[in-house]
């Protein structure tokens, strides 16, 4: 569990993160999202008492993280997968996190075995590849069998394999009952992982719900796609019934404020033959574009232009 | 995972095992044992040189005792252990380690103390023990007068401005926090500017020299410059408070880096 209350953090005249307030809660996949720029790692900071908020708190399972005698034990986290010292071996750094809480060496095999660092653990990290980087940076954030787990970006620079993977792992995370808050830039990523998603902007709340509930919000256009010989019949019953109702050429329609159940009942009462139905959702990246368009820190000329045509 | 009361070690604990931590991560970087070879040969190779030498240390052509050749040793060979234990902070500064160290110990007073202990701790009794190697060296070789009370004395200084030299660099590290910066200040104000100060021959240049830590250090290893043992203890004591204050602000208040 964590609780963000009121967190704020001004750089001089900047102001990073303002006024955020949400909770992440167990046994979900809470995605934190918004774009480059927007406070997602200066909030994860926060939370983990690595930089001062300006105003407001972070707990983590109702304490200050700074104020923990075990942290590893409450929350763990990767945050920037390079910030390791490049002249130790994996296997010695993940020693050092151990010796700070009197955890057996056991257990460092362990998570090298867990996150499939094997032999490599025993190199010098100088040498790491970014995707062996991220699974050192897991395994430390995994090696207190923390309730509270916090990634960001962890998907960065991984091929699909490593995606699949850190995929699997959170929900497995999740699954087992703990906190998961996962950041990206990324919808796309979000739409597989996240069962609750945190919508940040400017460093300000712009989103706090459940991921359907953001599709659903933001989804008054959701589509009901139906292919059918008799368009015109079809059609006509469909506006009498308040949808609204595009041709979509070759013999489809698309109907807007209905469900699809809705469609199927309309055309049997009317008796047109149906050769297709389906739902279409707005993905979740033109939510996402949709919700977080105002905030965009750096924004590229003519960019909004192009955004609107999609 | 449901919240369970779980009863937490006491601060002795954290701090025994951030300590531990912090032997571990010593032992663990090639750094540390390129900084005690060069400390060994710097040392030691004063030590032997100076033996050899001997007739021709002091003025008056008198032969110097054994515990020279470890104070003379030390003079110069401080630097490697300075530099280890620089490194110690300003490298996670430099590789973003700093991050997940303070992950593991957010309690930054834990950390800042066992930063403080264990590193400058560890520089200390290498330097005594390879000041004493020196001393032994020495005697063997030019049969240097060596008598037990002489060498403690002797090693009981070593151990004073190793103390300061390395409370300095922990507090400088923790302030500037970028390896060059840290390192240029140490090494002006430990050697540069104590010997080249007073080498213009203007007064207040010289006197500037002789508020510097490593005026300090010089004297209590070597006798020089001018000056009382409770100004040269106040060199060394006042000079390690301020660094380690200022580096202590900057870890217990800033944000992590």
């Amino acid at each position: 569990m964590i609780s963000v209350r009121g967190l704020t953090k001004q750089y001089g005249a900047v102001t990073a993160v303002d006024d955020l307030t949400f909770d992440v809660a167990p046994g979900k996949v809470t995605g934190f999202l918004g774009p480059n720029g927007a406070g997602k790692s200066t909030t994860m900071r926060m939370i983990l008492g690595l930089d001062r908020p300006t105003s407001g708190s972070a707990l983590v399972g109702g304490r200050p993280f700074a104020r923990l005698a075990e942290p590893l034990r409450a929350a763990g986290a990767l945050l920037d997968a390079g910030a390791v010292h490049p002249g130790r071996s994996g296997r010695d750094h993940l020693r050092v996190a151990a010796r700070t809480h009197g955890i057996p060496l056991r257990r460092v095999d362990e998570v090298i075995e867990q996150v499939g660092l094997g032999p490599a653990a025993r190199r010098r990290v100088k040498g790491y590849s970014l995707g062996m980087r991220q699974r050192l940076g897991i395994a430390t954030a995994l090696i207190g069998d923390p309730g509270v787990v916090l990634f960001d970006e962890p998907m960065n620079g991984l091929d699909l394999d490593g995606v699949r993977w850190i995929r699997r792992l959170v929900r497995g995370l999740a699954d087992e009952g703990r906190t998961v808050l996962l950041s990206s830039h990324l919808m796309s990523e979000m739409e597989q992982t996240a069962d609750h998603l945190v919508i940040i902007g400017r460093g300000r709340l712009i989103a706090d719900a459940s991921f359907q509930e953001v599709m659903r919000g933001q989804g008054a256009g959701r589509k009901v796609r139906v292919r059918t010989p008799s368009t015109d019949q079809l059609a006509g019953a469909l506006l009498r019934r308040g949808a609204v109702v595009h041709p979509a050429g070759d013999g489809e329609l698309l109907a807007e404020g209905v469900s699809a159940e809705a469609v199927g009942d309309v055309a049997l009462e009317e008796a047109v033959a149906v050769h297709r139905l389906a739902e279409e959702h707005s993905s979740l990246e033109q939510v996402y574009l949709d919700l977080t368009g105002d905030s965009v820190q750096y924004r590229v000329a003519g960019a909004p232009e192009l955004v609107a045509q999609r | 995972m449901t919240a369970v009361a779980v009863r937490e070690p006491g601060t002795a604990t954290v701090l025994g095992r951030a300590a531990a931590a912090e032997w571990l991560r010593l032992r663990t970087v090639r750094t540390t044992w390129w900084c005690l070879l060069a400390a060994t040969v710097t040392i030691v190779g004063i030590g032997v040189i100076l033996a050899y030498d001997a007739d021709d240390v002091t003025a008056s052509g008198e032969l110097p005792p054994a515990t020279a050749a470890g104070e003379f040793g030390v003079v110069l060979g401080q630097f490697a252990l300075l530099v280890l234990v620089l490194l110690a902070v300003t490298q996670e500064y430099a590789s973003g380690a700093i991050t997940p160290t303070l992950q593991w110990t957010p309690r930054r007073g834990v950390l800042l103390a066992a930063r403080l202990a264990v590193p400058v701790l560890a520089a200390t009794a290498v330097g005594v023990l390879l000041a004493l190697a020196a001393d032994i060296a020495a005697w063997f070789i030019a049969d240097l007068a060596f008598s037990p009370g002489d060498v403690a004395g002797s090693l009981g200084r070593v151990a004073a401005v190793l103390l300061a030299g390395g409370a300095l660099a922990i507090g400088v590290g923790l302030l500037l926090r970028s390896t060059a910066g840290a390192l240029a200040t140490v090494f002006l104000l430990q050697l540069v500017l104590p010997f080249l100060l007073p080498a213009f021959g203007v007064q207040w240049m010289a006197d500037l020299g002789e508020l510097l830590p490593g005026s300090g250090a010089i004297w209590t290893l070597l006798g020089e410059p001018e000056m009382t043992a409770g100004q040269a203890t106040a060199l060394l004591v006042g000079w390690a408070a301020v660094a380690v204050g200022l580096g202590g602000w900057s870890l217990l208040r800033r944000d992590a880096g």
